[in-house]
């Protein structure tokens, strides 16, 4: 079990973020009351981008890119999705930690390409991670100091326990907070402001062609999958469901239909940042830190304090 | 014998560079670095040895005593250390200096008498020791001369006999109250006293260890002056001479007063420890926004140094196994690191001529490889990616301060790190990426001996980042030696009831996985390399030296907080300091430097004498 854990992590990571893609190109295209591409577009796109040409502009441009997705993919090793959970040493910060990776391959990455679009969409990039991060860490603060452990599976299985923490009465306040900032985390409108297309052509994306885009697209869904089975873990319980698991918890098919049940609230999740993403214009990224800053913040450190005041 | 010994030799060093520099400079070179050298292997065989030694010749009748132990052998290898890299790399980087026998002398001095610090066990030779470290640094701080350098030394120089003098009234309180200035002696002595007098000494020495250490609010002078030294000085500035506050806070706090006493500090629900960590929290965050404005490569490094501080003393004040594990560890983190970043700032300082201007360079990986791998890697020691070693001690202190139910420090703990994610990567970008601009085309590697110190350097970031069992079992001992309990260390991490953290899984993820998408990455089809100049540009040509975003990299942010993010302490003293200065003015108009109103003076006051006698007759 140990080791299949391994390789079907990542993969089901993989195809479901591909797959969010795809579903993300078909649902904004029927919102705008068009037809659309086929749901499997991205994966059909990604083998071509394989076989095209593309150029590099040094060893860095090469190394950021496989650094980065090397993250993301660790990450996922780290992550609970249903039961299945790989490695767990060092529980919640390891995992924080290791989410940087990716940003910054990505950084180094488009930093090399010398190109002033990609230089401003890392400067976004890393402006909007610090306008989150401010509410993302007094969230997962408030979360660990809760349950008084540090291990993401530790708080899964509490969880399963005492009921989702976004219906506990302390965390419920960090559990909007979250929401509201998901966005933001994904890259999604309104906060799509690193990879604006129409602005700074793509942002970091910019001199990536070929393979390399092909990597930097399966890192974008890499990540869009972290931040939404982070939320998942941390507030709806992760492969709970009011306990209907609970008789045949320890069995192969318990597993199975955790995992489908972890998957099943990912989707309603990103299928909700969806009709936000559809609806929204983008915003500057001052506004964006000042907005960030505001809601999000006061809720989650208003969430903190109650924690904090509470145990 | 050995601990005189390396005493000797430390001192008897400094002053033999210097006259040998008289006779041939690659002989004075070339002693130095075995001078070093030699510091380093003779601390090496101290390693866990516990000795001390009282030796009847000291000062005004008090004995002069050296002891080593663990915590003194830890602070004395990092400073040999750092001082033999940065020796070796100075050979090149100041080859064309002025004053180099100075340069030498000086720099083996403040080793020398840092050394001295740590291995005393009297508060009288601490206290002298110090006052030459001290001294020696402000002539070093100004050594390149200019208005900038020289303020920055004299900035720093009233800052620390301002702290000198707290320590004195210190220990001649000390000296008082228990007639001894033995450290082993005080520590059983002082168990006795009453609290007041207790926090009065602390406030005391703490006063100083603050100041060294630049903690917010007293931060002021260490900006200035490490960007103004000589780089391969600022590393040794920075690495392990303002972590001597941190070897004095250990000694006042852990050491001689102990956990005892330490734990009944409390004053209502603040207690004394409690404010040294929110001192931490504020440092932190304060640093780190400060460090994002700042455009100047060694000024970003300085600032980063405050920030680190920071994280050390939230460790170290936590009283607990595993954040006094952390705080230390993360002393040692930072010392290696933090002399890398400054030695790669010296190495583009020494190929371009001087620059220290992050917005106009750019461009040198293609260059300088071997630089730009070591401040990679030092910006990623600094950040704390996994698998350097800024992530296990940063590791230790989060974990301690969620377990021990303190979230808001932990909460400034984490932004620290999310603002030296941004000023270290502007640190990246703008001196190694983006486009290389046209009068840097012809520049080359640094020499080898620069290399060398920030290839090993480099080496042990990671080699301490994927195994933390080697410096954790000395810190272990430290700890143990300080009455905490042992933690469970092993060569790949920690353990512990409530979590471990094991680096190999980590180490072994990531290598695997980084091979296997390497080997994927190398199956697609082959991508040639391309001049800068090959870029995308919406169609138009290609401005040479323009086509570049570096000048205020964060700009939108930086606009937004830089009207609230005023360092008032600096301008506050700064304030004060003018205010002095007015008021000595104004008596300089009294003497005046005339014989003529001197004997004026003499005759009024005569004059007045003779007035008062003849009135009142009170002679």
């Amino acid at each position: 079990m140990q080791i299949s854990e391994f390789i079907l992590s990542p993969l089901l990571a993989l195809i479901i973020g591909i797959f969010f893609l795809g579903l993300a190109r078909k649902i904004m295209a029927r919102i705008h009351w068009r037809y659309g591409p086929p749901i499997t577009q991205p994966v059909i796109d990604i083998i071509r981008m394989f076989s095209q040409k593309a150029i590099s502009h040094g060893s860095i441009f090469n190394f950021g890119l496989i650094f980065s997705l090397t993250g993301s993919i660790v990450v996922i090793l780290f992550l609970p999705i249903g039961k299945m959970c790989p490695l767990s040493s060092g529980g919640l910060l390891v995992i924080l930690y290791l989410m940087l990776l990716a940003p910054l391959g990505i950084a180094l990455s488009s930093g090399e390409a010398a190109n002033p679009n990609s230089s401003i969409g890392v400067s976004r990039k890393f402006l909007l991670a610090l306008g989150y991060e401010v509410p993302f860490l007094l969230i997962l603060l408030a979360v660990m100091a809760h349950y008084h452990t540090i291990s993401l599976i530790e708080i899964v299985r509490i969880q399963a326990n005492t009921g989702w923490s976004f219906g506990s009465l302390p965390l419920v306040l960090s559990g909007i907070a979250y929401f509201l900032i998901l966005p933001a985390i994904l890259g999604m409108r309104p906060f799509e402001i690193s990879g604006a297309a129409q602005e700074i052509s793509s942002g970091p994306k910019v001199e990536f062609g070929g393979k390399f885009l092909a990597f930097s697209t399966i890192q974008h869904a890499l990540h869009e999958f972290i931040g939404i089975s982070l939320f998942v873990n941390l507030f709806l319980g992760g492969w709970d469901l009011f306990g209907i698991l609970e008789p045949i918890s320890n069995t192969i098919w318990g597993i199975i239909l955790g995992i489908i049940i972890f998957l099943i609230k990912m989707v309603i999740i990103f299928i909700i940042e969806l009709f936000i993403n559809a609806v929204f214009p983008r915003f500057r990224i001052e506004q964006a830190m000042k907005y960030l800053w505001k809601w999000p913040t006061l809720l989650s450190f208003i969430g903190l304090l109650i924690v904090v005041l509470f145990n | 014998m050995t601990l005189e010994l390396l005493l000797i030799v430390a001192f008897g060093g400094a002053f033999l560079t210097y006259f040998l520099g008289k006779i041939s400079s690659s002989l004075r070179n070339g002693f130095a670095v075995l001078n070093a050298l030699a510091l380093v292997v003779m601390t090496a065989f101290l390693y866990g040895q516990t000795v001390e030694k009282n030796l009847h010749f000291g000062f005004l009748g008090m004995p002069f005593v050296l002891r080593i132990n663990m915590l003194s052998w830890f602070f004395a290898i990092t400073i040999v250390g750092i001082g033999l890299l940065s020796i070796i790399y100075s050979l090149k980087y100041i080859e064309n200096g002025k004053k180099l026998d100075f340069y030498y002398f000086t720099t083996l001095l403040i080793n020398a008498s840092m050394l001295g610090t740590v291995i005393c066990g009297d508060l009288i030779s601490f206290y002298m020791f110090w006052e030459i470290m001290s001294w020696s640094t402000y002539l070093l701080i100004s050594y390149k001369g200019g208005d900038k350098a020289l303020f920055a030394g004299i900035k720093y120089i009233i800052m620390s006999i301002i702290g000198s003098l707290a320590m004195l009234v210190g220990i001649i309180s000390l000296y008082t109250h228990f007639g001894t200035l033995e450290i082993s002696t005080l520590a059983i002595q002082i168990q006795g006293a009453s609290l007041n007098y207790i926090l009065f000494i602390l406030i005391m020495f703490s006063t100083a260890f603050i100041i060294i250490n630049a903690f917010w609010p007293l931060h002021i002078w260490l900006p200035d002056a490490h960007a103004e030294a000589v780089s391969p000085f600022s590393s040794i500035l920075s690495a392990v001479l303002v972590r001597k506050g941190m070897y004095g806070l250990y000694l006042f706090m852990y050491v001689i007063l102990g956990l005892n006493i330490l734990n009944r500090l409390k004053f209502g629900f603040i207690s004394f420890t409690g404010v040294f960590c929110w001192i931490g929290a504020i440092t932190i965050v304060f640093a780190a926004l400060t460090a994002l404005l700042q455009n100047d490569s060694k000024r970003i490094l300085a600032w980063s140094t405050v920030g680190q501080g920071g994280y050390m003393i939230l460790g170290v004040a936590f009283v607990t196994p595993l954040g006094m594990a952390g705080g230390t560890f993360h002393i040692l983190n930072h010392c290696i690191y933090i002399a890398l970043l400054f030695f790669v700032a010296g190495a583009i300082e020494y190929r371009t001529g001087g620059i220290r201007d992050l917005n106009s360079l750019g461009g040198l990986i293609k260059k300088m490889p071997v630089t730009f791998i070591g401040g990679l890697v030092g910006i990623f020691g600094l950040i704390g990616l996994p698998l350097t070693n800024g992530f296990v001690s940063k590791w230790l202190i989060y974990k301690t301060l969620i377990l021990g139910n303190r979230p808001f420090l932990a909460f400034a703990a984490f932004l620290g790190t999310w603002g030296t994610v941004l000023y270290g990567y502007k640190f990246i970008h703008n001196i190694f990426l983006g486009q290389l601009p046209e009068k840097y085309k012809n520049i080359k590697e640094v020499p080898f001996t620069m290399r060398i110190p920030i290839i090993i350097l480099t080496i042990l970031v990671f080699l301490f980042g994927i195994l933390p069992g080697i410096p954790l079992k000395v810190i272990n001992a430290i700890g143990i030696s300080l009455g905490f309990e042992s933690l469970d260390v092993t060569l790949w991490g920690i353990a512990s009831e409530t979590g471990t953290l094991n680096t190999i899984n980590i180490f072994a993820a990531i290598l695997i996985v980084g091979i296997i998408i390497w080997l994927i990455f190398k199956a697609g089809r082959k991508a040639p390399k391309v001049d800068q100049y090959d870029n995308y540009a919406a169609g138009s040509a290609i401005p040479k030296n323009k086509y570049n975003y570096t000048v205020d990299y964060y700009y939108p942010f930086t606009k937004m907080i830089s009207p609230y993010l005023k360092d008032i302490f600096d301008l506050f003293y700064t304030k004060i300091a003018n205010t002095v200065q007015k008021l000595c003015n104004s008596t300089r108009k009294i003497y005046t430097g005339y014989v003529g109103s001197y004997v004026m003076y003499i005759v009024l006051f005569l004059a007045i004498l003779i007035l008062v006698q003849l009135k009142w007759g009170v002679f």
